[in-house]
């Protein structure tokens, strides 16, 4: 039994679910941040989170932060160091377990763009985007370094792309072992989790499929939503509605109720 | 004693020119930044810099917005939770800005690479996605091979990238604490001011409070900008509003919107710089500026516990302002 939530708040906790107690967890500003930490609050207590900052230890007060680098995280760090550390020591090396990262456009091989909307692709030439985003920032470190990440990305056409216009930030590239070829330290993106459901990549192709949606979605309107020719995995499954336990763990981190909006 | 403490004029007047690389530090978007610098550089009209930020802050969303800046190299280039950063992307949708992208962990390599003075800096990260295949520096060549070149490791003979270093003209950074010897605390993430600190040829320091240098002797540990690299330190306190400056202000929330919004038009960014920039003669105006009430409720915040080890040190401010030389504020 639940009492009613968000498509969002459904979101973070379907992101939340997939980090595991004690692993060493980087989480970016924003949704990110809320499922992190809500993993934290509810079935993870020992997750070891850390911003790209360098902050560790700290939960935020006072309300989601900012930013990584946050008052209302650094109110109870254990620790401040730097980025060469926190990207590069702990997650460019590969120690880290998982990251979770946003997305503008994710495609098919869960390639992300964060950094620009073109009219059409780029061409030869590289010019100027007719929307700038705001580049790859740490997602990219993140990308190529942790074990496996997660991305988190609202369900609408227009994100759900073929081929994103510009790689911020690696997921399967080709497809197949194209990630391989390239050296990365790290696995590659394990699962997109989005506002309808969740899609898991094929072991051998490394294309996302369906592999779930959310009780209030359905397959149908996932495969029109999403801009390519999604392919439905034979288990596809429900995903079990958010616990009253986890709510409220995730309304504690979310004191300002900005998934309810 | 002698003293490196200047007026933020006279850091600006003695240290920057047009066309320069200029680099700011922390170059976080919420936290850290030497945003009082930047102002500064507007008021003396520089303008045609390459900038140089870890990742875009308030500051260069102003300079950007102002056409101030006419290349930059970044990692992240939005204002985290504050959105997209409306005066930055105007000035590159626009093609008045070059933008160059790595990610974050990139441009703290490269300014590593630059403070050992290596020729390259290995790159596992960054290779193989569009930030290595695109250059905006050199847009006419695709997939871009100048950017992170292809290098192999020697050991295992795999093909990784190389980051170019960055040795930038000046770095002004935003520092906590500082003595007048240049020697500085920094509470909160360092971000990547230790190596940017390194990397720049010329460092100026903007501190929040100043402190005696007996607060240095008693954690030398916290030090990790010694005045030994910096050529001068500017009193400046809120030195990175609206931004957060860990122990000593929370970010203003209002402003961090509004000075943003202002910052997507023409109109909205003259106004700014007008209300914002021109508007003040000193440090005392500035202050002003931000208001009374709001730099007590800024400074009331959670954080300001960070500060309580060093409160016995801190010079007053008249006695730190007594201490800066070199004219007009």
């Amino acid at each position: 039994m639940s009492s009613a939530y968000s498509r969002q708040e459904m979101m973070a906790i379907a992101t939340g679910r997939e980090i595991r107690d004690g692993e060493l967890a980087i989480f970016g500003v924003g949704l990110s941040m809320l499922a992190g930490y809500f993993a934290q609050a509810c079935h993870a207590p020992g997750v070891r989170a850390m911003t790209e900052g360098g902050v560790y230890g700290a939960t935020p007060v006072g309300g989601l932060p900012w930013g990584i680098e946050c008052n209302r995280l650094a109110v109870n760090a254990v620790s401040f160091t730097s980025a060469l550390d926190a990207l590069g020591c702990l997650v460019a090396s590969g120690r880290c377990d998982v990251g979770i990262i946003g997305a503008a456009q994710v495609d098919r091989f869960g390639n992300v763009n964060t950094t620009g909307i073109w009219d059409g692709p780029i061409g030869e030439s590289y010019r100027p985007p007719k929307t700038r985003l705001t580049g790859a920032g740490g997602a990219n470190d993140i990308a190529c370094g942790a074990k496996r990440y997660l991305i988190m990305v609202s369900h609408e056409p227009k994100r759900f792309v073929d081929r994103v216009t510009y790689i911020s930030s690696p997921g399967y590239l080709d497809g197949g072992d194209a990630r391989e070829r390239v050296g990365f330290v790290g696995g590659g993106p394990s699962a997109i989790i989005t506002t309808l459901g969740i899609l898991r990549p094929d072991p051998q192709s490394r294309e996302f499929q369906l592999d779930a949606y959310f009780p209030f979605s359905g397959v149908d309107e996932i495969l029109a939503n999403t801009g390519w020719n999604l392919q439905v995995s034979a288990g596809v499954r429900v995903v079990p509605e958010p616990t009253l336990q986890e709510l409220a763990a995730l309304r504690r981190v979310d004191q300002k109720g900005m998934l309810r909006r | 004693m002698s003293t490196k403490v200047i007026t933020l004029a006279e850091a600006v007047r003695r240290y920057t020119w047009d066309g320069m690389q200029y680099a700011s530090g922390a170059a976080l978007p919420v936290g850290s930044d030497a945003i009082a610098f930047g102002r500064e550089l507007l008021r003396q009209k520089r303008r045609d810099l390459h900038a140089v930020f870890h990742a875009n802050t308030q500051q260069l969303n102003l300079l950007a917005a102002a056409g101030a800046v006419a290349r930059a190299e970044c990692g992240f280039s939005g204002l985290e939770g504050f959105g997209f950063a409306n005066g930055l992307r105007r000035a590159v949708e626009q093609g008045r800005l070059v933008l160059e992208d790595y990610s974050n962990l990139g441009m703290t390599l490269r300014l590593l690479g630059g403070a050992l003075n290596w020729p390259f800096v290995p790159a596992t990260v960054n290779i193989g996605s569009d930030l290595q295949d695109r250059r905006a520096f050199e847009p006419g060549i695709h997939p871009n091979r100048n950017k992170i070149p292809a290098v192999t490791d020697p050991f295992s003979g795999r093909q990784i990238g190389a980051f170019s270093p960055l040795r930038p003209d000046l770095a002004a950074i935003h520092v906590t604490l500082a003595d007048s010897d240049g020697n500085a605390i920094m509470l909160g993430t360092e971000w990547s001011r230790f190596e940017l600190s390194r990397a720049a040829k010329r460092v100026v320091l903007l501190a929040d409070a100043l402190v005696h240098t007996d607060c240095m002797r008693q954690y030398p540990n916290l030090v990790r900008i010694p005045g030994i690299i910096v050529e001068a330190v500017v009193y400046w306190p809120f030195a990175a509003w609206p931004q957060a400056s860990p122990g000593m202000y929370d970010v203003d929330e209002a402003h961090m919107q509004d000075m943003n919004r202002a910052l997507g038009s023409e109109e909205g960014a003259a106004a700014y710089v007008r209300d914002y920039v021109d508007s003040y003669a000193d440090l005392d105006g500035y202050l002003e500026r931000i208001g009374a009430g709001k730099r007590a409720e800024l400074s009331n915040g959670a954080t300001a516990f960070l500060l309580d080890p060093y409160r016995r040190w801190l010079l007053p401010h008249a006695e730190a302002q007594a201490l800066s030389t070199g004219g007009d504020a």
